[in-house]
């Protein structure tokens, strides 16, 4: 398992750099002249020429790289166009913003998830699974945004329950915190939930009709043990790889989710930059989300080496 | 159709019996429609006895298993009743019925793979029925796991039981399952087919495991098998059945060696003897299928396959009858019935091959996989500490260093257990795979160093058949169409003459030219390979590979599909390579055996040369093994070592080994006459080798 | 009833069946399952309406009516009418042409690329294999919607270049399940007999293996289509789809924002009408999974 583990991780170097380049070309091919964005009404042939020089766009590709890049790693993000500030610690901040939404639809998303497709998958062909199934199919009918939408009409709007927008931190109290989460959180778990259950449905259900669960039901094991001990543990493993694939969708599915409800995250400002052509803020923001995708695929790679006995002991004894 | 309750037994105990099944009979709903899988059957078995269902596939036998152990399914209605220890189990309630389960009644079934739960360690499967029915601790129940392991003959039980079950071999998990199925030591024991799916050694190793616990525990067995002669070693009753009916039910030895219902005397003929064959032999065979959809009420089953048929069999329903003490048969004319009919001889010569015109001759010819060159093949150590890149030594050869030949017409058997490297052979043959070292050549030239223009004549005569009847055809493509590409290939006919061609072919195997329109789903596994067979022949070849190519049939369509290949090999003059774990097989088609062990060819000859009587240790035990008697040699525990071996292949495991010799110093090849090679340390000659062990089998064909 | 959508998992367990000879399977006539039936006639519907939009659309698209915007649903506007008093059914109607070309040309490039890369990969296996799969393994690093973005946020964003950057994102998993199949089917002998009959590369791709991986390929593509259209949509809505006037789905829903307390029907009807659509693609596939899953066995 090891050897699993280093090959993994240098795979993950290997794209990292790979990614990072990517997205530094892809930004730098964009048309858009950015001395001229950034000089305002002071722009002049003259002028733009002398930023461009200044900001080191009339030097070889790779060599502007090199200086990003070296420059990311030390933490330096550069300087954002539009707001003329430090990128790092405004996307830090909304990074964090950004990683309480996340990990909380993360979280209800996992347990609920793997609930409902458990219930689904016992109960398989009665209404329990009918019921989820109807669920499963309107949830994942519609972008995640829709729903946001429907939540801020119904909680806000009609009831005037929550707040439609924005977001507060802890000093502002427990209950503005919370209020200003509960329907972003909603509306992402909604859009994921759906998709968890019905693959953790179908992997459930292949444990239960497997060979080893009819055999232990010969050995006159209850029900309950079978489906606890003997299914779920098998049905759990695969389940790793389909949240860890939805984590990549929760990320795409933040940009979107934090426009409806303007909550100011990470992908709130990844929009922000690409509307304004901001640079900086978008390599770097976009380095940011992809880099969290790429940890979060390498943490559920590891999860799965340690789930799945075949390769946590792999090799035979005789 | 109820028939008397059958007290079947050869000891004369009148106990009360362990296991009663009164007119079970078992439906399947399929969509609007019901199949009946079993039908009015009933059985019996006295504590500390052993009773065996004997079929081939469709008969039903598996169901009987299964609906004892309520493994069957929602789609399954079961009528009848199922006595134990005195109580319907039908009649039960879902906890009751799970009580008995596990605690009075173990089960093993076929497919060690799959009946192990792969996140579980072994320990823990084997000790929970124990915590759930006795009660126990779960340290305590791992302990008593350990100690059943250790029972089971597991050497390294400690370790086995803290395992999961993809660090074990086949033979191994099988144990372990015997073992969870003995866990709250049960009166009764019910196998479905436990050793089918292993090698002919284990599989006698598992008998004889069996045999043990029966004699020491005192358990009762219910053996259910396709197979007569692992049946005849372990049980002492037998009940036949077919085609959802029992047709006949007595006491094994009697059954095996004088059996009364035609179907019985029919399987039973159609075993090709464990002896070198003439080619002029055929194997008795039964014509046709066993029907899906029989109607008993109409009249016998068994009739349109039965050369005993008369119109009385037709007439009605045929009942069981008891003839004889302690025996029934459904079969009114079983009294008096002359033996199975042989199959005619045919009319063929025995040809004489010379050695000088070989077809295909193979000279020093190995294998080497793994190794491969690249990052993946790089493993990271962190032992000691300290990470480091290693390469790990290259693997065992799969091929190592084979030298033979094949002459134009004759037939070569190539014998081994899984994993000898036989099929790995047979694919270097025809260049599937490109050898590591040595040459083929075939027709003179060295087939490897062709172009792929010029390979395309040997492709055209070097064919294969393969074993898996399940993919061994294109699923989306109609018999036809399977026939015709070779034809279109190779141009060997017009378009126009094309369909004429495959139905020729298909003549040739004896399949109706109807069957050019069907697809592969709708044959069954028996016509499946005769189109294969056809498939191989359409290109008109002078040689072809089989590789095992009836392993996956049952007895009765194995003998037909035997002597097809027969026929065609005297008409059309072909040669083989014929592939086979089973010796008996591989003996009544072979003109020469090889018999092979971890790629390398122990002993080489005629088939009489090696069958009888059989020199190289290895020989020996493969025919003991195969002759389901007590082996004369006994075979060790496998330990196979993963690391490039110095020394003979087989001394592991030879009970024969001389000493050191045998581990470091690599067998010398010997010729023990013209025809006859042996790679052995020991000094035999033909007329010191031990006294066969083969001998009944021979007097039990003699009295079918 | 209604079966759950169940993805196609690679396979995780090895299973080693003995295969006894079976009885003869006798040739069964299933009906058509239910999902299949309904999920087609939802999508035919939708293809048609899709098609004869001109026609059928009581409005134009881009008409507006001054004096009735924000008319709620009713006889005169379906579906009410917009902030510029557009008759919403209409743009739906139009908005449906979007969608589905979107959906459509998208899978077919990711098809037209990811198809033959499966099939080589999986065919070929050793270095090819490794190096398609560590491209595919770097583009499958990506968060989807970033590498949509990047492409997109890179030039002025329209139809085309949208269902481009959707298809180019969804080559990877088509390669993926792609070759997946292709391994499955490698181990079955007919391969083997192919191959000693010394057939060519593109005889074993086309004739051999591609009939067989049609069926998994037709499930995995309806998969596609409703992904492509959903991500389009979420693309719309940002600003880096489709751009106005243009009667997109998610633009529509993007649009109807500021409105959604005074006038929610701008906002909802569009999300209605992409539920129906993304629901019959996916009962389709559903349908055809049921049908073809049982006669090959593989397919998982």
């Amino acid at each position: 398992m090891a050897a699993y583990i280093v090959r993994r991780l240098g795979t993950v170097m290997v794209i990292m750099v790979a990614m990072s380049m990517l997205v530094f070309l892809a930004t730098h091919a964009l048309p858009s002249n950015a001395a001229s964005l950034i000089l305002g009404q002071y722009s002049t042939p003259e002028t733009q020429k002398a930023l461009e020089h200044k900001l080191g766009f009339d030097q070889p590709l790779p060599v502007q790289y090199w200086h990003w890049a070296s420059g990311i790693l030390h933490g330096d993000m550069g300087k954002s166009y539009e707001m003329e500030r430090p990128v790092a610690p405004i996307l830090w901040d909304a990074f964090g913003r950004s990683a309480i939404l996340a990990l909380s639809a993360m979280a209800m998303v996992t347990i609920l998830g793997l609930t409902l497709g458990v219930v689904a998958a016992v109960w398989r062909g009665r209404w329990p699974d009918h019921a989820a199934s109807v669920f499963v199919y309107v949830g994942i009918s519609v972008p995640e945004f829709y729903w946001g939408l429907v939540f801020i009409l119904v909680f806000c709007s009609l009831f005037h329950l929550l707040p439609s927008s924005g977001s507060a931190s802890l000093d502002d109290g427990l209950g503005a915190f919370f209020s200003h989460l509960v329907l972003p959180v909603a509306t992402l778990t909604l859009a994921f939930l759906a998709h968890v259950t019905r693959l953790t449905r179908s992997s459930m259900v292949e444990a239960l009709e497997s060979m080893y669960v009819r055999v232990a039901r010969t050995r006159g094991l209850p029900e309950r043990l079978v489906i606890m001990r003997h299914a779920l543990r098998n049905a759990l493993v695969p389940s790793i790889t389909v949240l860890a694939q939805d984590f990549g969708f929760l990320i795409g599915g933040i940009v979107a989710v934090e426009t409806v409800f303007a909550y100011p995250g990470l992908g709130r400002m990844l929009v922000a930059a690409l509307e304004r052509q901001d640079l900086p803020l978008m390599q770097a923001a976009i380095l940011v989300l992809t880099a969290v995708f790429c940890l979060a695929n390498l943490l559920a790679d590891l999860l799965y080496a340690v789930a799945n006995p075949r390769i946590r002991y792999g090799g035979s004894i005789d | 159709m109820s028939g008397m309750p059958a007290a079947l037994h050869s000891a004369s105990l009148a106990a009360e019996p362990l296991l009663e099944v009164r007119d079970l009979t078992i439906r399947y709903r399929q969509g609007d429609r019901r199949i009946t899988a079993v039908r009015d059957v009933n059985l019996s078995l006295k504590p500390g006895g052993a009773l065996a269902i004997v079929g081939e596939s469709g008969s039903g036998k598996s169901s009987v298993a299964g609906a004892i152990l309520d493994f069957l399914g929602p789609a399954a209605e079961v009528s009848g009743t199922i006595l134990f220890e005195g109580e319907n189990l039908l009649g039960l309630g879902a906890t009751p019925r799970r009580n008995i389960l596990g605690r009075r009644i173990g089960a093993v079934f076929q497919d060690p793979f799959t009946a192990l739960n792969p996140a579980l360690r072994i320990g823990r499967q084997i000790a929970e029925p124990m915590v759930q029915h006795l009660r126990l601790p779960l340290p305590e129940a791992l302990r008593r796991a350990e100690n059943a392991l250790h029972e089971m003959g597991i050497e390294r039980a400690a370790e086995v039981a803290r395992a999961f079950p993809h660090q074990l071999s086949g033979g191994m998990k099988q144990r372990a399952l015997i073992a969870a199925a003995l866990a709250c030591e049960p009166p009764l024991v019910i196998l479905d087919e436990p050793t089918t799916a292993l090698d002919v050694t284990v599989e006698a190793q598992i008998l004889r495991l069996l045999s043990r616990l029966r004699r020491d525990k005192g358990i009762s067995l219910l053996f259910i098998s396709h197979n007569l002669g692992v049946v005849r070693r372990l049980c002492d009753d037998v009940a036949v059945m077919y085609a959802s009916q029992l047709v006949e039910l007595g006491n094994v030895r009697r059954v095996l060696e004088r059996p009364t219902h035609p179907y019985s005397k029919g399987l039973l003929a159609s075993r090709p003897p464990l002896a070198a064959a003439a080619r002029s032999n055929r194997l008795a065979a039964i014509a046709g299928q066993m029907p899906t959809s029989p109607e008993p009420e109409a009249g016998c089953v068994f009739a349109p396959r039965c050369p005993f048929c008369e119109p009385r069999c037709t007439a009605g329903a045929q009942p069981l009858t008891m003839v004889g003490e302690y025996q029934e048969v459904r079969c009114w004319k079983s009294e008096g019935l002359a033996a199975w009919p042989p199959q005619p001889a045919a009319a063929v010569a025995t040809p004489h091959f010379h050695r000088g015109d070989a077809l295909v001759n193979v000279t020093r010819l190995s294998k080497i996989f793994g190794g491969g060159a690249g990052l993946p093949a790089w493993r990271l150590s962190l032992a000691g500490g300290r990470p480091r890149l290693y390469r790990p030594p290259r693997r065992i050869p799969a091929v190592n260093d084979v030298t033979f030949s094949i002459s134009p017409g004759e037939v070569l058997g190539l014998v081994g257990e899984s994993g000898c490297g036989k099929s790995t052979l047979g694919r270097l043959l025809l260049q599937l795979l490109r050898q590591s070292d040595g040459s083929v050549e075939f027709d003179g030239a060295d087939v490897a160093r062709l172009s792929s223009r010029a390979l395309a004549p040997f492709r055209k005569q070097a064919q294969l058949v393969f074993q898996n009847v399940g993919s061994s055809l294109n699923p989306r493509l109609s018999v036809g169409e399977a026939l015709s590409r070779p034809l279109a290939l190779f141009n060997l006919t017009s378009r126009r003459d094309r369909i004429q061609r495959v139905e020729a072919l298909l003549d040739m195997v004896r399949l109706p030219a109807a069957y050019r329109k069907r697809f592969p789903h709708q044959l069954s596994g028996g016509e499946r390979q005769r189109v294969a067979i056809a498939r191989a022949l359409a290109t008109e070849p002078r040689f072809i590979v089989c590789d095992e190519p009836v392993s996956a049939l049952d007895v009765s369509v194995q003998a037909t599909i035997v002597n097809l290949l027969a026929d065609l090999r005297d008409q059309l003059g072909l040669s083989y390579l014929f592939i086979s774990h089973d010796l008996a097989v591989v003996a009544q088609l072979s003109d020469r055996i090889a018999v092979m062990y971890r790629g390398r060819i122990c002993e080489i000859g005629t088939a009489t040369d090696v069958l009888a009587p059989p020199h190289h240790p290895y020989t020996r035990m493969l025919l003991a093994s195969a002759a389901n008697d007590e082996p004369v040699v006994e075979p060790i525990a496998a330990g196979v070592a993963a690391g490039p071996q110095t020394g003979c292949v087989f001394a592991a495991r030879c009970p024969h080994k001389i000493g050191a010799i045998c581990h470091t110093t690599p067998p010398p090849v010997k010729a023990l006459s013209e025809s006859h090679a042996i790679a052995c340390h020991l000094d035999i000659a033909p007329s010191t080798a031990p006294t066969p062990v083969v001998v009944h089998l021979d007097a039990q064909r003699a009295a079918i | 009833m209604v079966v759950p959508l169940t993805d196609l998992v690679t396979d995780l367990a090895t299973d080693l069946p003995i295969d006894l000879a079976a009885a003869p399977d006798i040739h069964q006539r299933r009906r058509l399952p239910a999902s299949l039936v309904i999920g087609g006639l939802i999508v035919l519907t939708l293809f048609t309406a899709a098609a004869l939009a001109q026609w059928i659309a009581p409005y134009p698209y881009d008409q507006m009516h001054i004096r009735d915007r924000f008319a709620p649903p009713g006889w005169h506007y379906f579906a009410g009418t917009d902030e510029y008093g557009r008759d919403v059914f209409s743009r739906l109607l139009f908005g449906s042409q979007l969608s589905l070309a979107l959906g459509a040309t998208a899978t077919i490039i990711a098809m037209a690329i990811g198809v033959p890369l499966g099939l080589i990969a999986g065919y070929r296996r050793g270095w090819v294999d490794e190096v398609i799969m560590r491209c595919l393994d770097v583009m499958l690093a990506f968060p989807p919607i970033m590498l949509v973005l990047l492409i997109l946020a890179v030039t002025p964003p329209s139809l085309v270049k949208t269902s481009i950057a959707i298809g180019v994102l969804a080559v990877a998993p088509i390669a993926r399940v792609t070759r997946s199949v292709t391994l499955d089917l490698m181990s079955g002998e007919f391969i083997e007999a192919a191959r000693a009959r010394g057939e060519r590369l593109s005889y074993m791709l086309l004739r051999e293996l591609l009939p067989n991986i049609w069926p998994v390929l037709m499930v995995e593509a309806s998969l596609r289509v409703v992904f492509a259209v959903l991500l389009g949509a979420v693309l719309s809505f940002l600003g880096f789809g489709v751009q106005p006037p243009a009667a997109d789905w998610g633009l529509m829903i993007s649009n109807g924002r500021a409105f959604v307390d005074t006038a929610p029907w701008i906002s909802l009807a569009p999300g209605i009408a992409m539920s129906i659509t993304v629901i019959g693609i996916s009962l389709v596939g559903d349908g055809l999974r049921e049908v073809l899953d049982p006669k090959l066995g593989a397919g998982r």
